[in-house]
């Protein structure tokens, strides 16, 4: 058991490797789950799970879908820019 | 008497705001939204915890990173005693895996704050309710 706690506490102290490819973006969708959960516990008066999930779901959709299209549109005006 | 029960909701405020800060989700348990509480409690736990596990403990920084560290610090006091630990900088903490520790630290610190406002608000709004005739 002691050994177990260390190797977790010890896996807090050294940086993951993450390398910068488009890949890493992905780190994005945890961080965007919390927010999206977080705010709706702040705003449904009472928590049903189904209803809850719903809700945070469709949120998390709507934060992604956005964040895509400014993505999609600062990538179009970069290149109608540079070309 | 008026003034003693004005005092008292003010009162009660604080303790909501100080319970959500010593404890994510503890201003709205006090409330009595055990579901809002655990929902809350795990969201933010976690969240701090992936970005102390990508970016070591060392991204908690009150020399070289205060204003992140005001943010990070919302999550609860006990971010106080890791920053004291780290303030000799022993733990190693660098590039990329620091930039994001420090975002998802600081993001699950001002979702913090903002479950304290909810809460201190809910317990405002059931206060001046109560109190109407």
């Amino acid at each position: 058991m002691p050994f177990i706690a260390t190797t977790i506490l010890a896996n807090f102290t050294v940086p993951e490797r993450i390398t910068v490819d488009p890949k890493s973006i992905l780190l994005l969708l945890p961080l965007v789950a919390a927010i999206a959960v977080v705010y709706k516990a702040t705003k449904i008066p009472t928590i049903k799970p189904a209803h809850f999930l719903k809700e945070s779901a469709i949120l998390f959709g709507s934060i992604v879908i956005f964040m895509a299209v400014t993505a999609l549109v600062l990538c179009v005006f970069a290149w109608i820019v540079t070309e | 008497m008026a003034q003693r029960s004005k005092e008292g909701h003010y009162l009660m405020l604080f303790i909501i705001g100080l319970a959500g800060w010593l404890v994510p989700g503890g201003g709205h348990l006090v409330l009595r939204m055990n579901r809002h509480a655990v929902v809350i409690f795990i969201t933010i736990a976690v969240t701090f915890a992936i970005g102390l596990y990508i970016g070591s403990v060392g991204v908690i920084n009150p020399v070289g990173a205060k204003p992140w560290y005001v943010a990070q610090i919302m999550n609860t006091p006990a971010v106080a005693a890791l920053g004291q630990m780290t303030k000799t900088e022993e733990y190693a903490v660098y590039g990329r895996p620091n930039e994001i520790g420090q975002i998802y630290t600081s993001i699950a610190g001002l979702l913090n704050l903002l479950c304290i406002v909810n809460a201190v608000y809910l317990a405002h709004l059931r206060g001046t309710e109560s109190a109407a005739p």
